[in-house]
């Protein structure tokens, strides 16, 4: 049986531990904060009296108090939140670029630990995590739970799934939304390649479902620098036969340039969804690119 | 054709063109495979580049196969003749031939045109661009360079050249152009030229020469640049001259207080007719005797001085006519050496009770070698025969000896034959009698080295004068029998010979030191033979030296005949006294002489000093090639002067030159241009194009080909880049 230890390393679950305080209070924050939880008071919890100061709402008094002692109290409460959580997981083709180097982990191995990583945290902090993986269409989806063995199941999933076919993002996430009957956190972890505004256009039915939505966009370091020498042939990934051979110094700018189009395209996009589009690179520690995310969403407030 | 290339064997280098090429398709052909995921990114970039990538890299690649091969074109030093380049403007090769032959030093207005030749090269030289190279050769006797090699240094050259001077020998004009084709190849400036300065004599364009002119000129046209050729006229037309051309006297050696005749052979090369020439004789310096001579316009005329050396030594004659326009032709020089004596070991293979013995088998020798001494008169003899028996025959023997005689010697043992042959292989003389001891198996088995012929029998009978035979009656060639080509000297038919030793007809070779038959017998067979063994000579004569076998020795020609084989056998002078120019002098000393110096003087008064050198039993004093013609003295240490003369082939001394159409005619048949003046000179020059190295152009076209390589890379990635 999968078991968390297969995708984090004992250092990672330090970090991971390290962060936990921290965590809980940047997950409240923006829990109470960005979002307005549909079942507000669900889990209310009652925490002290205090007395009536002027300026305090009427309906807070404590009538029952106040009968017995004739003095007005306001009763406080502790506020929890359960935020639901879904992580959608890309597990087309082209997450399974590693590089030919060795040491170097592919995308989707990392996208798997980032995966595994953020489940761990939540369901520490009795969070609901769901899981959805894709490619042309979707894989499996386990819907969120806040038990902490649904980590096993989540685990599983993540140790079974194997990247490949064609990422159509688009019409996965139309697919999806009907599947999330209940408003929560969408973590999307995935390179984004293919059509900018049909992923655009899912983003935003997603959001019109009120979602609210995270983009980690994994990349992994050729993919950003394409620093190739020498002739090379580029097999797709994604659709057999698909190859291409060519001098990659002499259409490395040109690569770039549109790197950067794609990149910008996507990023104002995102932005104006009001999405959270945060870029990884495989050669960065998960944990820490996931400590440098809460901690910009704390800033952000 | 206009343009060619100054190195064309780099040109091939222009194959690294397929460098590129063949880099460019070795990557191709190992490419690696990507398994890529971000295709989508990749294939846009494709899309919208891939026709105009391929065609700027079709671009770079020209480019690129362009560099290597504008590297290998600069360095075949491409040259465009096309263009014009004055000589004055360029740096230049240039090679000088300039004539030292004695004709050059034709005396006109104060100067000779040797001087005038030698000033305008020197003119030549000065106007010459800094940096260029100039190679002399003088001309004269085949042609050498004034210094060794092409020089740079034009002061280096202009010195040697302002020390030079003519009367070298005769020029010959196809072996002095080879020699300037040869200079021009190793030569580096693209702008080449060949000067010949000569005064057109015309013994020095014979039509049988003018084929090898022809291919010479075509050898230097052959060359990179085709370099131009101007034949410069220094010459003037001289009508009067008058030349000794040459000295005849007797080759065999002289004794002290003997005539020697010295026959002087005149020519007058002018239209003038001289009654009363004046030619002077001089021995040692020293006026001995005066002659007038008729001589017509170009008559020859001979003039006998007899002249009686009064001491032993190196002797010096000189016979001069009356000083003329050419004075280098006037005077003809010859070294002679005088003996008092003449040391002859004579071997006796059968000897008589005492060594003067008549009985014995030299007896007849020796009175016939030292009549005088036998005869008990005041008077000396030239040869000194000392007799010894075979027995005896030893190296110190001949110590003192000019001539060895072996008479009826049956044999000697190998270390006598080896001292011997040494003693021949030195320059000095054998003669050999056989007799009735002679062991034939020796003479034709060891003695083979030296005899000239192999011995095949004895023929005639003692006791039957009827089967004998006589010297049959001949024209004699040799020197040492010459005179009895003259009756009153003798008869050699007189003889009777009995008996003789029937000696093998030596065959022609044709080579030089093949044995020579001097003399026949009536029988047909040989009875002097002649070869060369060495620096040597030997003699071997088929009958017997006494009385056994003949009459020889009782005929009054047996004194003269063997006074004179024995002459000619110790005459050998060697080396030679009297040499052509550019021969070595060569002389052999005492062996004691060797390790010490030996002092040279010249004809121009310079003494150097030479290392005397010991190789095998000699002391040998050796010079490089002499082409000064004169008089040189060779000092030894502690011994007598000896003489050398150097002279010059007297072609030189018909001044007459070629017509001016005759000029003309040669200019038109070799395609070279004839100037006569400095100004002419100046002015073909002006007309003449050196062409115009492009190999700077090539190179800064090669620079910019590597920019606009390295601009269009980054420009052709930073359009690609915005697309």
């Amino acid at each position: 049986m999968a078991h968390v230890s297969d995708f984090l390393t004992p250092s990672d679950l330090q970090r991971i531990s390290n962060l936990q305080v921290f965590a809980r209070q940047v997950v409240e924050g923006f829990t109470t904060g960005m979002h307005r939880s549909p079942h507000k008071g669900f889990s209310v919890e009652f925490k002290q009296h205090r007395q009536y100061v002027p300026g305090d709402e009427i309906r807070h008094i404590d009538w029952r108090v106040f009968a017995r002692s004739d003095r007005y109290y306001i009763r406080e409460y502790e506020e929890e939140t359960n935020l639901r959580a879904t992580i959608i997981l890309d597990r087309s083709g082209s997450m399974e670029y590693g590089g030919g180097q060795p040491g170097q982990v592919s995308k989707f191995e990392y996208a798997t630990k980032l995966a595994a990583c953020l489940s761990y945290l939540m369901l520490q902090q009795s969070d609901g995590v769901g899981l959805v993986t894709f490619d042309t269409e979707i894989r499996r989806y386990i819907p969120p739970r806040s038990r902490v063995s649904h980590m096993r199941t989540i685990l599983g999933e993540l140790e079974a799934g194997k990247p490949g076919g064609e990422t159509e993002l688009g019409k996965v996430f139309h697919d999806l939304v009907p599947k999330l009957h209940r408003r929560g956190l969408l973590i999307i972890i995935s390179d984004c390649f293919g059509e900018v505004s049909n992923f655009l256009k899912a983003l935003a039915h997603f959001r019109h479902a009120r979602h609210e939505i995270l983009v980690f966009q994994i990349w992994h370091p050729d993919e950003l620098n394409f620093q190739f020498k020498g002739w090379t042939q580029f097999d797709c990934m994604e659709r057999a036969g698909v190859k291409h051979l060519l001098d990659p110094a002499v259409l490395r700018q040109a690569y770039l340039a549109n790197l950067e189009k794609f990149r910008g395209e996507l990023t104002r996009g995102c932005r104006r969804h009001k999405v959270d589009l945060v870029p990884f690179t495989t050669d960065e520690p998960y944990a820490k690119a996931l400590a440098a995310y809460l901690s910009r969403r704390l800033a952000r407030g | 054709m206009p343009f060619s290339l100054l190195n064309a064997g780099l040109i091939f280098g222009a194959v690294a063109l397929a460098i590129p090429i063949i880099i460019h398709l070795f990557h191709k052909s190992r490419f690696k495979i990507v398994k890529w995921g971000a295709m989508h990114l990749l294939e846009a970039v494709l899309r919208t580049n891939q026709r105009r990538i391929q065609i700027e890299q079709w671009i770079l690649l020209a480019i690129r196969c362009a560099i290597p091969a504008l590297l290998a074109l600069a360095m075949a030093r491409p040259l465009w003749k096309g263009a014009s380049s004055l000589l004055g403007n360029a740096k230049t090769s240039t090679v000088v031939l300039l004539d030292n032959s004695y004709s050059m030093d034709a005396a006109r207005a104060g100067t000779t045109s040797f001087g005038i030749a030698r000033d305008e090269t020197l003119r030549l030289i000065n106007e010459l661009r800094t940096g260029s190279e100039v190679h002399v050769i003088m001309m004269g006797e085949g042609g050498r360079g004034l210094l060794d090699a092409p020089s740079y240094d034009l002061s280096r050259v202009t010195q040697a050249l302002t020390k030079s001077s003519a009367g070298f020998g005769s020029a010959r004009i196809p072996a002095a152009l080879d020699l300037g084709a040869g200079a021009l190849e190793k030569m580096h400036e693209s702008a080449r030229q060949v000067v010949v300065l000569t005064d057109f004599q015309r013994v020095s364009f014979p039509a049988t020469e003018d084929a090898l002119i022809e291919r010479a000129l075509q050898r230097i046209r052959s060359l990179p640049a085709g370099p131009n050729v101007t034949f410069w006229d220094v010459g003037q037309e001289v009508k009067e001259n008058v030349a000794v051309e040459s000295l005849d006297f007797s080759r065999l050696m002289v004794g002290v207080g003997q005539k020697v005749q010295i026959r002087a052979n005149l020519r007058n090369f002018g239209d003038a007719n001289h009654a009363d020439l004046r030619v002077t004789f001089k021995v040692d310096g020293k006026d001995k005797a005066a002659s007038q001579v008729a001589l017509g316009p170009h008559a020859k005329a001979q003039v006998l001085f007899t002249h009686a050396f009064d001491a032993a030594g190196s002797h010096v004659v000189e016979v001069s006519t009356e000083p003329d326009v050419l004075a280098a032709d006037n005077t003809f020089l010859a070294s002679i050496p005088v003996r008092d004596r003449l040391p002859v070991l004579l071997v006796d293979g059968a000897p008589g009770a005492t060594p003067d013995d008549i009985a014995s088998e030299t007896g007849y020798l020796q009175i016939a070698l030292s009549p005088f001494a036998a005869g008990k008169v005041e008077l000396s003899d030239l040869l000194e025969p000392h007799v010894i028996t075979a027995d005896a025959f030893s190296a110190k023997n001949l110590a003192d000896t000019s001539a060895v005689v072996l008479a009826n010697v049956r044999k000697l043992t190998p270390e006598q034959l080896r001292v011997l042959e040494d003693f021949v292989k030195n320059g000095g003389g054998l003669l050999v009698f056989p007799g009735d001891r002679t062991d034939s198996a020796w003479w034709n088995g060891p003695f083979a080295t030296l005899a000239p012929v192999p011995l095949a029998g004895i023929s005639g009978e003692l006791k039957d004068a009827s089967q004998g035979t006589g010297i049959a009656a001949q024209r004699f060639e040799n020197p040492a029998l010459e005179i009895f080509n003259d009756p009153r000297n003798g008869s050699m038919t007189e003889a009777a010979i009995k008996v003789w030793f029937k000696m093998k007809s030596p065959a022609s070779s044709g080579d030089p030191n093949d044995p020579v038959v001097l003399a026949r017998l009536d029988s047909g067979d040989p009875f002097l033979v002649e070869r060369a063994v060495g620096h040597g000579r030997v003699i071997a004569c088929s009958s017997a030296a006494d009385a056994d076998w003949g009459n020889l020795p009782a005929r009054p020609f047996y004194l003269p005949l063997v006074q004179r084989l024995c002459v000619h056998l110790a005459s050998t002078v060697n080396p030679p006294r009297n040499l052509d120019v550019g021969r070595s002098l060569v002389s052999f000393l005492p062996t004691a002489a060797a390790g010490k110096k030996a002092l040279l003087t010249g004809p121009d008064g310079t003494s150097i000093e030479l290392p005397i050198v010991k190789r095998d039993e000699l002391g040998v004093v050796e010079t490089a090639p002499l082409y000064q013609p004169g008089l040189y003295t060779l000092q030894p240490p502690g011994g007598q002067p000896i003489h050398y003369v150097v002279n010059a082939d007297r072609r030189e001394s018909d001044l007459a030159r070629l017509a001016d159409t005759e000029i003309a005619e040669f200019a038109k048949a070799h395609s070279v241009a004839v100037v006569h003046s400095s100004a002419e000179f100046r002015e073909n020059e002006h007309r003449q194009r050196f062409g115009e190295e492009l190999w700077k152009w090539v190179l800064l076209g090669l620079l910019a080909f590597i920019f606009l390589e390295l601009i269009l890379q980054r420009k052709f990635a930073g359009a690609r880049a915005r697309i």
